[in-house]
């Protein structure tokens, strides 16, 4: 890595720290200005005011916002993200870490899923292009993402577990062949995207200058397609993954709640609901963190693939 | 195209893009497309390879499954129950615990002096015997001396004082301890951090425990055996206090194996329970999971819930859930409550008319399949101490327009809004139909509004609904958890503003009575009283709707928090 590249990411780096302040601020102030109140969650109509009080006292809920802000914050600097008031004495680290296990789990097969799919179903729709299959492909792909996943996660069960009897629906973790059918229902939708993504920078390639004159120099027309046109092409690719690496961590709601995963999204949904306030708060800290390295992670894997940008990130861009 | 390994890599993808297609198109034009299958049923494993199959059991292949008979093998193949839970709302500290999920579970852990039976009655628990002394002042309890801790350590009298005087200590605000255990004499005290221990309850010697109450309440055994009085160990505490409540050491049935929160609960039988130890290997509570039914219907699970879709096919015994139907009564009601200090529904007239007004028969018949029962009195019928003599206001639309025209509102009707718990979209379509009806009888249009649940609840602690849907679910089997705790005028709980000298008067006697049958005819008295007042208006009492495997036996649903799962056998014969 370059000096340059090195400071480079060391300026972005440093200034994801103000982004995730503002964030914490942000949500913190969204969380407690909201009419809603923790304490009457949690007691529901066993609700007494002393018992209410003393409540609010133990969590901190009784002092001024900004004594509560800053208690926050300097618990955050020692690790602390809080106690789960849905969850007694668990910390909210031991309630949302086994589940972004699960839902990344799910994610990262998702993603070989989409991208493993997409990528070659739009290499081919791009070399076909003019014949009936270019549109048969790429219709088929959007016709599946056109259904939604509501009814997909509805349906599928029905099919595969009733019907063909191939899977079973109990949770059995995120390494157990039960996990498959979620991950399909969750993924498949997301191919039509990346193959029309694909499709059209293969297209785009194709067209350049120097692929004519790879051609024009006599190469092989596979060493021109792979070596040329398809690795240029994958550029955007790679933003494409960088920026759905957040959303796999954050989830999908529908499959989570349809097959019962116990994944970030449920728990989520769960939190804010029972205005879990650390853990809401722990959840969107983590989710903001990722996106911004993720962000990063797509300006270095840039500069790898593509040297144009590594020079232009070395001047200081 | 001359690429020609591109060209048949991409070639493939394509084939199976188009045998994924036509596999779909098969099975979704060919319907029952597993019913063929002529496989033979994969075989019952037996004892022998039980943990194989509890390790592989659902890599099974896809074949082995046919879709109606599958009692040989299966789910039913292994002593172990699997049926389905709610997330634990709080930890399992029994202090804490205010919903009936969560007691649920609590309950098969832990164990209090005395308990419930699946007919609701108390019996011995922890307390082997006891007597009743001082016109009912003073209870004495002769303690087992074979009761144990899942850890091995006896219980003693000092380990139910501990128990009692930690739920009281304010420290560990309890949310039900004033609720359950405040008739104590010195429980109050001790919360309000007044005194040290509990004055009211006394270590006579190593297993007999006195305890005086501040008035002689009939019920008081009943209250014992809700969660809040249940005997918890001091040394685990004291060891861990922040996290002992994920593996409990309680005398109950069950030991818990694992807690997943939204995952599962596992329970394994504690061999030594005093009482008869379970006979299954272990219980699995799914909190996770695809649907129930589906579930149920691909033998993943013993017990599911019938989804409301298919209520009205399995209740008319069409559909091939129905033999497994299991209808189990709850002991919860739900009602329309007023406001009775604010216009319009200060006049009782004006309350009497709208409970006229409403046609539930028709609404059951045509909303809930008939699976809901028309509410025709407070107290439900599976509660001990119910009593048909007991009525509410019949459907005629007539008699309540009469009625209204005599009110003080007739010709000056304040704006009414209806209040429920709930989100965004359509209130429910009972509280539309009810809205339909008020209109087209009495001609007041009635606006219906929802509002998030625990503003919801602190709205109706503060009496600012003039009209509201609610529901209560009992606590212990006793008339008093519904009408004293509903419609006393002292009650926290009355929500409505009510208030009857003459029910009030009747409550308090009841609530000393020692003779049981004179207590009932006193809430009987009262609960008519109260309905013909109407600050609410009883809608329906509830079923739960179940599906349950027949390879399970002895399983019942008693309707409130009831130890049940020690009862509970498979039958793995695969008859």
């Amino acid at each position: 890595m370059s000096q340059g590249l090195a400071g480079y990411v060391i300026r972005r780096l440093l200034w994801t720290v103000p982004v995730i302040i503002a964030i914490s601020i942000l949500v913190f102030l969204l969380l407690r200005l909201a009419p809603q109140d923790p304490i009457d969650s949690l007691l529901g109509q066993r609700y007494d005011e002393e018992i209410a009080e003393r409540l609010r006292q133990k969590y901190g809920y009784d002092r001024p916002l900004h004594i509560q802000y800053l208690k926050y914050v300097q618990n955050l600097f020692q690790g602390d993200l809080g106690v789960s008031t849905k969850h007694g004495d668990f910390s909210v680290a031991e309630v949302i870490i086994p589940k972004i296990r699960v839902s990344a789990g799910m994610g990262i097969m998702a993603i070989v899923l989409v991208f493993g799919l997409g990528i070659p179903v739009g290499v081919y729709a791009a070399l076909v292009r003019g014949s009936f299959l270019d549109p048969l492909i790429i219709g088929f792909w959007l016709l599946i993402d056109s259904i939604p996943v509501f009814v997909s996660a509805v349906v599928a069960p029905w099919l595969f577990a009733l019907q063909l009897g191939w899977v079973d629906l109990t949770y059995e973790g995120v390494l157990h062949p039960n996990i498959i059918l979620p991950v399909f229902v969750m993924s498949l939708p997301g191919v039509a995207g990346v193959a029309r993504l694909m499709r059209a920078s293969v297209i785009q390639v194709s067209n350049e200058e120097y692929v004519r004159t790879a051609r024009a120099k006599g190469l092989r027309e596979r060493t021109v397609v792979v070596s040329h046109v398809v690795r240029n092409a994958l550029l955007p690719m790679i933003t494409a993954i960088g920026l759905s690496l957040p959303g796999l961590f954050a989830g999908s709601l529908f499959v989570e709640l349809l097959f019962g995963i116990p994944g970030i999204a449920r728990e989520s949904l769960q939190a804010v609901l029972g205005f879990d306030f650390d853990v809401v708060l722990g959840l969107v800290l983590f989710g903001s963190v990722l996106f911004v390295l993720a962000n990063i992670l797509i300006d270095i894997a840039y500069g790898f693939i593509d040297p144009r940008i590594r020079i232009t990130a070395a001047r200081g861009g | 195209m001359s690429n020609r390994t591109l060209g048949l890599m991409m070639g493939a993808v394509a084939l199976l893009i188009v045998a994924v297609a036509v596999v779909f198109v098969l099975v979704l034009s060919g319907g029952d497309g597993g019913d063929g299958d002529d496989t033979p049923a994969r075989p019952a494993s037996d004892s022998a390879d039980r943990d194989d199959a509890t390790d592989d059991r659902s890599t099974q292949e896809a074949d082995d499954r046919d879709d109606g008979d599958r009692t040989t093998g299966g789910i039913c193949g292994e002593n172990r129950l699997v049926t389905f839970g709610d997330d634990p709302a709080t930890v399992f500290d029994p202090i804490q615990i205010g919903d009936a999920s969560t007691a649920e579970y609590t309950a098969e852990i832990f164990g209090g002096l005395v308990t419930l039976n699946l007919d609701l009655e108390v019996v011995p628990d922890i307390a082997e015997r006891w007597e009743i002394t001082d016109g009912g002042h003073v209870y004495t309890f002769f303690l087992r001396d074979d009761v144990v801790f899942h850890n091995g350590r006896r219980v003693t009298a000092e380990d139910v004082k501990y128990s009692l005087e930690r739920a009281a200590d304010p420290a560990n605000f309890s949310p039900t301890v004033l609720d359950y255990l405040g008739d104590i004499v010195g429980v109050r005290d001790k919360f309000n951090g007044r005194a040290d221990d509990i004055s009211g309850v006394q270590v006579v010697d190593e297993y007999t425990l006195r305890i005086e109450l501040t008035e002689p309440i009939s019920y008081f055994l009943q209250q014992l055996t809700y969660t809040v009085a249940y005997v918890v160990d001091r040394e685990q505490i004291e060891d861990d206090p922040n996290n002992w409540t994920r593996r409990p050491n309680g005398t109950g049935p069950f030991r818990v194996k694992t807690f997943r929160p939204l995952e599962e609960i596992v329970l394994i039988p504690n061999d030594r329970y005093h009482l008869g130890p379970p006979k299954v290997d272990e219980v699995v509570f799914s909190l996770s999971g695809g649907s129930l039914s589906t579930r149920f219907q691909n033998d993943e699970i013993h017990v599911a819930l019938v989804p409301a879709v298919e209520l009205a096919g399995v209740l008319s015994g069409e559909s091939e859930l129905s033999e497994f139907y299991r209808p189990v009564p709850q002991l919860s009601i739900f009602y329309l409550g007023f406001n009775v200090n604010e216009p319009p529904f200060d006049d009782p007239l004006v309350r009497q008319a709208f409970a006229h007004a409403i046609n539930r028969e028709a609404i059951n018949e045509v909303l809930f399949f008939d699976a809901a029962v028309v509410a025709d009195g407070i107290l439900p019928p599976t509660l001990p101490g119910y009593a048909e003599a007991v009525t509410t206001y019949p459907y005629d639309p007539e008699r309540a327009a009469e009625l209204l025209a005599q009110s003080r509102y007739a010709d000056d009707m304040p704006r009414i809004i209806l209040t429920f718990s709930g989100g965004g979209g359509d209130p429910p379509d009972n509280l539309q139909a009810y809205q339909q009806q008020w209109r087209e009888a009495l001609g007041v249009e009635v606006e219906i509004e929802a509002i998030e649940w625990s503003a919801y609840l602190r709205e109706l602690r503060r009496g600012t609904f003039q009209m509201y849907s609610a529901g209560w679910i009992a606590d212990y089997p006793d008339p008093e958890n519904f009408l004293g705790k509903l419609f006393s005028s002292e009650s926290r709980l009355n929500h409505t503003g009510y208030e009857n000298e003459r029910v009030d008067a009747l409550l308090n006697e009841a609530a000393t009575l020692g003779d049981q049958e004179a207590r009932f005819r006193l809430y009987h008295e009262a609960e008519q009283l109260i309905i013909d007042d109407a600050p609410i208006i009883p809608t329906f009492w509830t079923i739960s709707h179940y599906l349950v495997r027949e390879c399970v036996q002895n399983w019942v649903d008693p309707g409130t928090i009831v130890p049940k799962y020690r009862y509970i056998e498979i039958d793995t014969s695969g008859e």
